[in-house]
């Protein structure tokens, strides 16, 4: 695991590859620019494909899947490859912002979670529109030293007093979510909620505010409102941020609470227009090898998409803490779509955060 | 006629630039920004249309209305720092400042910050205001407080600090500039003819700086009311600004007619802003006869 400073470093010095990159690539079949997530395309295993497949990668990192469609929707022609999550995949689609993608020319195609391969986030009219990557859950997590019992619920956050303005929340829509099952049951579709019912999830997270230090929007963001002493609990990318932290010397403790955890998963899709297909080929297959595989959970410590690719860098018991051997942990999540109304509810949580 | 062609020639010569520059980043861009304005949403984009759906949802929704109060609250309170602190550094500049290098080296540590990086500027206040930051160690090194409070970091306060400061320097030139023009014969006469110094002040320097002060606080106050990067790095809970908002519209929720029809608002609340700062300027120019 890498520190911030040296990931800072790394980025910088990709920076600096980017503006001098003609120089160094002498050989390079083509280009490649994705974007993506901190961590999808870390210099330790993208220095391996950009040697393997002559291509240059160039990433530029979202903090939110907000980003994905705002970048392409305002003619984002430079990108060749993003990796949005299941939920957002389907508006690329549906916008007519991502191309099909031929299966047969993947290697690995067979051997990915089948969970994944026949979500609605990757099919669409009978063809495949993303290729599953990584996935995990969005669990809560606190600081190990700032609690003597461990919190099992997020009503808690409502309740308990001492936790008040050391709470941060992610600024995402996905919050509806969890608050959703808390209000109504864990049995509650919450991709299909009700206006009565996306009013009283609204006006809970209302009540909420006085409580939030802050909602956090990127990786780093919480990293630094951890380090700093702002908060002692929130959401978080599984895996990710805790693994983060614990590099800075502080203890996180991960938990799925009573109200369950929603999973996500990334799928890489390509841009449509994008002329630099075969290089993205390349890359999806790459994406989906035990290079590729091995390299991103090494990184993120989030769960990969094809456990045979996985298994050859993976211990057993590696495999069971990253959740690879069993369906069972996949299906308890609550793995995201896109809402039947998503207006609906990005209104909400707009309204939700401009509430007085 | 030959000299009126080529007095033509030259004028296009001139100005054909600024105006295809004019025309092409700021007028038609606005043209789009207003006709999208009156667009339909229609999952996942939007198609053309002529209606004031978009305008109708931001007076029915109370979110909005929340936001642009909140906006506006905050660019007056910018602004208003922005002059508490500006005007009397201007005006040590102007009038006490003896020496031309000094009065150089101090104008231009005023300015300096200018040419850092916004973001670098404004990360520099978290380092200042969290928990374990700059002053919070001082108060407690002081013994103010026993331990670190959180009310500097991460709401309204901290935004206006952060800005005040950022946009300081676009408040104390315009100032300067109209103190630095006031003739020194109309405060002597006015010292001659018995006025005290305060007096002299609200007679005399105040009036003739006021077009500074109006250009200053319509430079601060336009600029915060469309920031959305200080509400993200030091603002709270409670900080959502309308650029925030428009920045949400045109991202995630893909609505670009919503989000249009914001910034529609946006532009004629500054607008209405600089009509009233000049409007302003004119009455003040008629009274000094």
């Amino acid at each position: 695991m890498k520190t911030i400073g040296s990931k800072l470093g790394t980025a910088v010095a990709a920076a600096a590859l980017a503006v001098t990159g003609f120089a160094g690539a002498a050989h390079a079949e083509g280009e490649l620019n994705l974007l993506t997530w901190e961590g999808y395309t870390d210099e330790s295993f993208v220095s391996v494909f950009e040697e393997q497949s002559g291509c240059k990668v160039t990433p530029t990192y979202v903090g939110s899947n907000d980003e994905f469609p705002a970048k392409l929707a305002g003619g984002g022609g430079v990108y060749d490859l993003v990796s949005p999550s299941v939920d957002t995949t389907t508006i690329l689609m549906k916008a007519g912002l991502v191309e099909e993608i031929d299966v047969s020319r993947l290697e690995n195609w067979d051997q990915v979670f089948p969970q994944f391969s026949s979500h609605s986030g990757v099919n669409h009219d009978g063809g495949v529109y993303g290729v599953p990557y990584t996935w995990g859950a969005i669990p809560f997590m606190y600081r190990a030293d700032s609690f003597d019992e461990a919190p099992t619920s997020i009503a808690q956050f409502w309740e308990d007093e001492s936790l008040n303005g050391k709470i941060s929340l992610w600024d995402d829509k996905t919050n509806i979510y969890v608050v959703a099952r808390m209000i109504y049951g864990n049995d509650v579709n919450v991709y299909d909620l009700s206006d009565d019912q996306l009013a009283a999830v609204r006006d809970k997270l209302i009540e909420l505010k006085p409580a939030i230090r802050k909602y956090w929007s990127t990786a780093g963001e919480l990293v630094n409102l951890y380090a700093n002493g702002e908060v002692t609990i929130s959401n978080t990318w599984g895996g990710y941020q805790s693994a983060l932290l614990a590099d800075e010397g502080i203890e996180m403790i991960e938990f799925i609470p009573v109200e369950n955890a929603d999973g996500w998963a990334d799928a890489w899709q390509i841009v449509k227009g994008s002329p630099n297909t075969d290089c993205a080929y390349e890359w999806l297959n790459f994406s989906l090898s035990p290079e590729g595989q091995c390299g991103v959970v090494g990184i993120t410590g989030y769960s990969g998409s094809n456990p045979e690719a996985l298994g050859t860098c993976k211990t057993d018991e590696e495999m069971m803490m990253l959740h690879m051997d069993d369906f069972g942990y996949l299906d308890s999540l609550v793995l995201w779509q896109e809402p039947a109304r998503v207006d609906a509810y990005i209104n909400t949580w707009n309204a939700v955060k401009a509430a007085q | 006629m030959k000299h009126k062609t080529r007095r033509t020639l030259n004028f296009w010569a001139l100005f054909s630039a600024p105006a295809l520059w004019w025309g092409t980043v700021l007028l038609v861009p606005y043209l789009i920004m207003l006709s999208i304005s009156f667009y339909s949403r229609q999952f996942p984009f939007h198609v053309p249309d002529f209606q004031f759906g978009n305008y109708a949802i931001l007076l029915q929704d109370s979110q909005y209305y929340d936001v642009l109060m909140r906006s506006l609250w905050i660019s007056l309170s910018v602004s208003l720092s922005a002059f508490v602190l500006s005007y009397p550094l201007a005006y040590f500049l102007a009038f006490k400042v003896r020496s031309e290098r000094m009065r150089l080296f101090l104008y231009t540590a005023t300015i300096v910050p200018l040419w850092v990086s916004y973001l670098l500027r404004a990360y520099t206040w978290k380092t200042i205001l969290g928990s374990e930051g700059i002053l919070n160690s001082f108060l407690m090194w002081t013994g103010v407080i026993s331990e670190p409070s959180t009310i500097f970091l991460y709401n309204q306060g901290a935004m206006i600090v952060t800005m005040a400061y950022i946009f300081t320097p676009f408040m104390v030139m315009p100032i300067y500039a109209s103190l630095e023009k006031i003739p020194v014969s109309l405060i002597e006469a006015s010292k001659d003819l018995g006025a005290p110094r305060f007096m002299t002040f609200l007679k005399i320097t105040l009036p003739l700086s006021m077009p500074g002060v109006l250009a200053g606080f319509t430079f601060t106050f336009g600029l915060s009311i469309g920031d959305f990067i200080s509400p993200i790095l030091v603002g709270g809970p409670y900080s959502n600004m309308i650029a925030n908002v428009v920045a949400t519209q045109f991202g995630m929720a893909m609505n670009w007619p919503l989000g249009s029809a914001l910034g529609v608002v946006l532009l004629f609340i500054v607008l209405g802003v600089i009509t009233a700062s000049d409007k302003l300027e004119r009455v003040g120019r008629l009274n000094m006869g």
